[in-house]
């Protein structure tokens, strides 16, 4: 990319300097010249594959003494099986805390505390990521302790006792907030209790797993073709890949293939969802689901969300229910995207004003309303466009973060030239496709809403939200849940 | 879309400072800092970092909770939200027509709000009458409202994390820009100084009502340490929280935010920082030009409040719809005293990573409590605290954790902690100076602090020879002297027995 699509404004300074002492300022932004040209070129780490096939990021940083190494490797706990929810979640703790066949998790602590550095893992929904970071003079251990853990972790009993206790504790704590448990229900409702995306682990569940399971994650899904390097710091590409190839050579050459998970049926059917809870806010999450991954409405819903909710103050939703008539402090939302085969959500999420919650409501869906039946005004896609494309660069503010960006890209398939596309994707953006994508992809009628409160503060009882209600016993959900 | 549940613009400050010890091994720093204190008083920090073209500023006031007194609790963070709202010449159509409808919204506002301050007492039919006269102005003054505009200008030109927050000690205002869009951070932030105009204040008090609820009275944690503070803090405005107490929020008027807005945001309370790809050649003739003639105010008022000598233990304990939660702390000296700085290496040796005592022993072996960490607040201005916050595991109860952490504390008292717990605190610090020098805004944000509560940045770098000269001596010297029975204040949050 180049510069012209930033705005361009002129330092005006040198010239004025000494005109007009008071009218420097008191002036309005828009009496400002055009800004100076923005030099910005889009950078792209180096990549180049080990011996047995890891594949490896990498992108120079010589500003600190200091290095990273950041490893993806795809199966998560979209793969867990189901009377085993919470294995892939346990896996990504004592893969680091279990230690490895010559170290135990102590000793490691012990030796990386010492130098300042540190490795954390953890096993999300697609994929088990590992960061490390040290100092540019202890990189070689770094890695030698990076590697012994990605291929040979010993899941020691006590760090896996240690980790599901630990678990079971914020199994009992999730209860504790209301916009959390709202969330909660919301996922489970929203997907559904026994798809891989709505269940949640049970203390049951989480004690179904075994040492065993946890090596058997392993051995189905680390493998050099499934994991990914990024490698960033004060560290030539040479010196980097000769210290990888060194401490990986023992791992040998292996692809991997990822289960396919059963694709989501939509569940959504307008049902409103009401737990009773003692609390000073009507909480609620509503929504359906959202679009695929590299879905062809993808930049038209991304310029949709920032003028309906994910723009911040620019955003209807903020403007109204905040700005305007302060019934929240905040209120987010919008259609994400998909990861992979798999579809995305829909969804709104406010702590509002419980005296005028049902109010709000139906305020949020009047502005989504709006959105379908007429088109957004000259400015708010003016200023939405502008500020996607003018804050791009942000993107590459941190090398680290580059790095990372681009890792995840290739490993949930999107096309190489993804982010060389990205500006004139959003400036290819019409009025029409705001419209087009609010009526495609939210639905009013199909969207499910969860509230957490209590209702006899509020406005108007949650049956006037309309649709059918349905009411949770968080009580029994908690007890249910207790550990025997 | 950015993710629900992102962290809110205005959020107050976290209470607690969690000891990370922040930064740094002074790596040139000094080469890429420029300082400089304009004839007004403000001092700039500008710090060069050329990688990306962009820049990350913080400008903070020297005024916070701990500011306020008895009745307008929680008006620095209220103003803070109102510094949104535009200047005569952002966030409006036409001022001059729009400035006499203002001042009925100010006089009819502040009859309400008095009003209202009675309570129970209050009239209930003129509150509806004042009410809806403010209504009827508010909409006849929104016809000349352009909504959120300094949010509109920032975003078209790229601009993000648009935030500020308040805290106890400071109230702070951040944005990152693309570089070339220095002259108009300077055009839009000289005049908010200058000139802030309080739209819309009402509504906005009834926002930040709803923000108590949601960050405070629905978070047990929050919760907690609120109650926890005012039982730690007599007389020292320390104790009241940053965001107010309920009724304050309720009633303080737009005439008494403006009246502290003036008293304390004058450039001489004020330091700001740029940090990221500028050229001092060119950023100072702008920023001498749209901040250097905003007038000096006068210093700000002295807080004579001392709190005294804590004479015995205080006790809180609390019911609450969810699971227990401890807190424990130690009245202690201000930041940037010896005592300050031994009490940081024991929270590090004590709390900090998975090999410190606390975690190995209470969490991994004896797995008594899921986290415990040890921090130090509610500021640094002032005399504060050593705090410990814990989560007990269940079975265990908070006062089985409350012991468990005396013990240790005790063993501190009667052994010196080991060179080699001292060298990985001191390591640590080290390499956490030189990562804090890996953001700009992180950078920016370091240096104005040190800046503006303790008028020099450079303290910054001193401080790690202030750690790095604490002895294991030191350090037991201040658990003695500091964490006894008389000094203590202890708040457990307990879950309340069914209802039915």
């Amino acid at each position: 990319m180049n510069n012209r699509t930033i705005l361009k404004r002129t330092f005006a300074a040198a010239v004025i300097a000494g005109l007009s002492l008071t009218a420097a300022a008191q002036r309005h932004p828009r009496e400002l010249g055009p800004a100076p040209e923005l030099a910005f070129k889009l950078v792209r780490p180096a990549t180049f594959t080990l011996d047995n096939g890891i594949r490896c990021f990498y992108l120079e940083d010589r500003e600190l003494p200091l290095v990273s190494v950041t490893g993806l490797i795809k199966g998560g706990s979209l793969h867990e099986p189901a009377g085993k929810v919470g294995l892939a979640s346990l896996f990504g703790t004592v893969l680091r805390t279990g230690g490895t066949r010559k170290l135990t998790g102590d000793q490691i602590n012990e030796e990386l505390e010492f130098l300042a550095a540190s490795i954390e893992s953890s096993t999300g929904p697609q994929n088990t990521s590992i960061r490390a970071g040290s100092l540019k003079k202890d990189f070689g251990r770094l890695v030698e302790l990076l590697a012994d853990l990605i291929m040979n972790p010993e899941f020691r009993q006590d760090k896996i006792d240690l980790a599901r206790n630990q678990s079971l504790e914020s199994m009992r704590r999730r209860w504790d907030q209301p916009y959390q448990v709202a969330m909660l229900l919301f996922n489970e409702k929203l997907y559904g209790a026994d798809s891989p995306y709505g269940r949640r682990a049970t203390p049951a569940s989480l004690q179904a797993v075994a040492r065993e399971d946890l090596l058997d994650f392993h051995r189905r899904y680390f493998a050099p073709g499934n994991l990914a390097l990024g490698i960033t710091g004060d560290i030539s590409q040479k010196e980097a890949r000769a210290a990888l190839e060194r401490v990986f050579k023992s791992w040998p050459k292996k692809t991997v293939a990822i289960p396919e998970v059963p694709p989501l049926a939509e569940k959504a059917d307008g049902t409103v969802y009401y737990a009773a809870k003692d609390t000073p806010q009507g909480n609620v999450w509503m929504g359906h689901l959202g679009i695929a991954a590299r879905s062809p409405d993808e930049f038209k819903v991304k310029v949709m969300n920032d003028i309906l909710g994910g723009g911040g103050f620019t955003a209807r939703l903020m403007k109204e229910l905040r700005s305007n008539r302060g019934l929240t402090y905040g209120i987010y939302g919008g259609v994400s995207e998909g990861i992979g085969r798999e579809r995305g959500a829909f969804r709104i999420g406010s702590q509002l004003k419980a005296d005028r919650f049902v109010e709000a409501i139906d305020l949020v869906k009047s502005i989504i309303r709006d959105m379908q039946d007429n088109p957004v005004s000259d400015e708010e896609i003016a200023t939405a466009k502008n500020s996607l494309v003018n804050s791009f660069v942000f993107r590459f503010e941190q090398k680290g973060q580059i790095l990372s960006q681009f890792m995840q890209l290739k490993l949930d398939g999107y096309p190489d030239d993804y982010l060389d596309a990205y500006i004139e994707n959003i400036r290819a953006v019409s009025k029409a496709d705001v419209r087009e994508a609010a009526r495609k992809h939210m639905d009013l009628e199909k969207m499910i809403i969860v509230v957490v409160g209590d209702e006899k503060r509020f406005d108007r009882p949650p049956a006037s939200l309309g649709g059918k209600v349905e009411s949770i016993d968080l009580r029994a959900l908690q007890e249910a849940e207790k550990v025997k | 879309m950015k993710k629900p549940g992102n962290p809110l613009r205005f959020g107050t400050l976290a209470l607690i400072l969690v000891l990370g010890l922040g930064p740094l091994a002074g790596q040139n720093l000094e080469d890429k800092v420029h300082a400089r204190t304009l004839k007004n008083g403000l001092t700039v920090l500008l710090i060069e970092r050329h990688g990306a073209p962009v820049f990350s500023t913080v400008y903070g006031f020297k005024v916070g909770s701990v500011d306020e007194v008895a009745g307008i609790t929680g008006t620095a963070h209220l103003f803070e939200h109102m510094a949104f709202k535009g200047t005569p010449k952002i966030g409006t159509s036409d001022f001059e027509k729009e400035k006499p409808i203002m001042e009925d919204v100010d006089r009819v506002g502040r009859e309400w709000s008095l009003e209202l301050a009675k309570g129970e007492r209050a009239d209930k039919a003129k509150l509806a009458r004042l009410r809806e006269e403010l209504t009827a102005l508010e909409a006849g003054q929104s016809k000349f409202i352009v909504k959120d505009e300094i949010d509109v200008i920032y975003s078209n030109v790229g601009g993000v994390g648009l935030n500020a927050g308040t805290g106890t000690d400071q109230t702070l205002y951040m944005i990152s820009l693309p570089s070339n869009q220095l002259e108009l951070f300077c055009l839009v932030e000289s005049e908010r100084i200058r000139n802030a105009v309080l739209r819309e204040f009402y509504t906005e008090r009834s926002v930040i009502q709803e923000e108590r609820k949601q960050t405070t009275d629905a978070v047990p944690t929050r919760l907690l340490s609120e109650m926890f503070m005012a039982a730690a803090f007599m007389a020292h405005p320390y104790g009241h929280p940053v965001v107010g107490w309920a009724s304050d929020i309720h009633s303080v008027t737009l005439e008494e935010a403006l009246a502290f807005k003036n008293r304390y945001y004058t450039p001489n309370n004020c330091v700001l920082a740029i940090a990221g790809d500028v050229d001092p050649a060119k950023a100072w003739p702008l920023v001498e030009r749209y901040f250097g003639d905003i007038p000096r105010g006068e210093d700000p008022p002295v807080l004579r409040t001392v709190e005294p000598k804590q004479l015995g233990e205080r006790r809180v304990r609390f019911e609450f719809d969810a699971e227990p939660l401890l807190m424990m702390g130690f009245h202690k000296p201000a930041f940037l005293t010896k005592e300050d700085a031994a009490a940081s290496v024991l929270a590090y040796v004590l709390t900090s990573g998975r090999t410190s005592r606390l975690s190995k022993d209470l969490v991994q072996d004896k797995q008594i409590a899921v986290s415990i960490s040890a921090g130090s607040g509610p500021g640094q201005r002032y005399p504060n605290l050593m705090t410990f916050s814990g989560v007990p595991r269940f079975p265990h109860t908070v006062e089985e954790l409350e012991a468990a952490v005396l013990e240790h504390i005790e063993k501190v008292k009667a052994e010196p902690i080991t060179d080699r717990e001292l060298q990985k605190v001191k390591n640590n610090i080290g390499a956490s100076y030189v990562r804090s020098m890996s953001s700009n805004m992180g950078l920016a944000m370091t240096l104005m602090r040190y800046q503006l509560l303790f008028g020099d940045w450079k303290l910054y770098l001193k401080y790690k020879d202030i750690v790095d000269g604490v002895t294991a001596r030191d350090v037991m010297d201040f658990a003695r002297t500091y964490l006894t029975p008389e000094n203590r204040t202890v708040a457990v949050l307990v879950k309340k027995a069914k209802a039915d």
